[in-house]
């Protein structure tokens, strides 16, 4: 790289030497960054407008739960509850909303997801804030998706809307649970055990189903325990314990 | 000073992993010296930010990071490669630098340089296209040497970052270290001596959570002359005669394990 007065050129002259004020590392970082970079896609850019920070937007982009895989899965799960609302008149999109998205959160983000996770808790952005940010999406792409089978399914408005309250504390919980133990699975576990103790305890209460999604009393308890879990989420997160085998 | 540590020590449970360490860096390249389970890594892991104290005081590049505002600022000049290096398997090494280069918030402008240039340091450039599944143990810890090294830190925290490369690429890195020694504190956690002798401008052995000695690897060497101590080399002998006398109480070679805090070797 050093070597300025090269050999000859192609036409037979001889090749100028590069001014003594440039740096030809930079030169050539600049040039093998061109080449070997990846222009970020179009949710990237957007993210990255609406978050205000590039690095939050890749730490977006990269949430397991949001890979298109999973989007698609979560979607054919909820058409399929859809179709089943209308076969059965059983409000089915809201019984499984909450758990299809209590497993998106509890693979958003956390010790049990990310391999890199030792390493991202040094980094400036913090990874609470990353938390919040995937948390967030995951939730809102889930309540979206859930909308629209509801909407899809024909049933009444009540309980179209009915379900969201409940959906933010089983994710909650799901969260909670995944940090805690530092194992999504666990926090898949905790969310669905959580949501069917709830709808099993409202049947034996009420004699449906749905009545665990649509009373309005039950409003108050579910967002009191999601702010529970969150705040436990929320201090759990920031509580790094020391990876297995060191010291 | 870029690192300042004043009777740091870190529990789990009824464990003390790291039991009163004062320590004090400037620029140079330190290195932590000690056997499996001594406490460097829970140490490192408290500079790095990640892993709060639980008695003790910690001011990092003139900062306390246990105020959110300054901790940021510290992440910001700070570069960390942890023990077990986690990593995204179907990230090439260009995406995994890139990715880390701006969750430290480097501009945006600046990122692309920084990647490549940090990649060609660990010699990478030729694997900047490759997937990390595809790389060997070797490479992967170079990536993880390329992250650390992304945003020029001035404060880099390497733990066992010699792990898993062979003898030519390690000297590669020994001449890196001393490069980036030059300009910024380096911290390597290391239980290789060599290292240490090659790289190092400053050492302290750690044993059962605490700093038994804290001098220059030529004093650590001395330490062993004449003792009688194990050791194919005399930093290896310095080593073991110095560990010997902190577990029996008694003075090693030709004087005690001299007291922590001391400046570093210009």
């Amino acid at each position: 790289m050093s070597d300025a007065a090269g050999p000859p050129g192609p036409a037979g002259g001889q090749r100028l030497a590069a001014p003594p004020d440039v740096d030809l590392g930079r030169v050539w970082a600049a040039v093998a960054a061109q080449v070997w970079r990846r222009k970020p896609g179009p949710a990237e850019r957007l993210a990255s407008r609406l978050l205000r920070s590039p690095g939050l937007a890749r730490a977006l982009v990269t949430t397991p739960s949001l890979l298109l895989g999973w989007v698609i899965a979560s979607a054919l799960v909820l058409a399929a509850g859809a179709v089943a609302t209308v076969s059965t008149g059983t409000p089915w999109v809201a019984i499984l909303a909450p758990a299809v998205a209590a497993a998106g959160i509890a693979y958003a983000y956390g010790p049990g997801v990310d391999p890199a996770w030792e390493l991202s808790q040094s980094m400036t952005i913090s990874d609470r804030m990353v938390l919040l940010v995937r948390a967030l999406a995951v939730f809102g792409l889930n309540a979206v998706l859930g909308l629209a089978a509801s909407a899809a399914s024909g049933v009444a408005a009540a309980v179209t809307f009915g379900w969201l309250i409940p959906m933010t504390a089983v994710c909650a919980l799901a969260l909670a649970a995944a940090t805690l133990t530092r194992s999504a699975n666990a926090g898949v576990a905790a969310g669905l055990a959580g949501w069917t103790i709830t709808l099993l305890g409202a049947r034996l209460a009420d004699g449906r189903l749905a009545a665990a999604v649509a009373g309005g009393s039950l409003a108050l308890p579910y967002l009191l325990f999601a702010a529970a879990c969150g705040v436990v989420a929320w201090l759990a997160i920031g509580t790094a314990r020391p990876p297995r085998g060191t010291h | 000073m870029n690192v300042e540590l004043t009777n740091l020590s870190r529990h789990f449970g009824r464990t003390r992993a790291v039991d009163g360490v004062s320590l004090r860096a400037g620029t140079g390249v330190f290195g932590l010296l000690g056997p499996n389970g001594a406490g460097k890594t829970s140490l490192l892991r408290m500079m790095a930010t990640v892993l709060p104290p639980s008695a003790g005081k910690l001011e990092l590049l003139g900062r306390d990071p246990r105020r959110y505002g300054p901790r940021r600022e510290i992440r910001r000049r700070l570069g960390y490669l942890p023990q077990n290096l986690g990593y995204y398997p179907g990230f090439t090494v260009y995406d995994f630098v890139e990715y880390f280069a701006l969750l430290k918030e480097l501009p945006p402008r600046r990122v692309p340089g920084a990647v490549a240039a940090a990649i060609e340091q660990v010699g990478l450039g030729d694997r900047a296209k490759a997937r990390l599944r595809t790389l060997s143990g070797g490479m992967l810890r170079r990536v993880g040497i390329a992250q650390a090294i992304v945003n020029d830190p001035d404060l880099l925290l390497l733990d066992e970052p010699t792990a898993g490369l062979d003898p030519e690429q390690r000297m590669a890195f020994r001449a890196l270290l001393r490069d980036l020694g030059q300009r910024s504190t380096v911290v390597v956690s290391t239980h290789l001596v060599e290292d240490v002798g090659a790289a190092c401008t400053e050492v302290a052995l750690m044993d059962a959570g605490k700093i038994v000695f804290q001098g220059t690897p030529d004093a650590l060497a001395a330490a062993g002359e004449g003792t009688g101590a194990a050791g194919d080399a005399p930093l290896e002998r310095g080593y073991s005669a110095v560990l010997a006398s902190a577990r029996s109480g008694t003075p090693a070679g030709w004087g005690p394990p001299r007291p922590v805090a001391e400046e570093p070797r210009a």
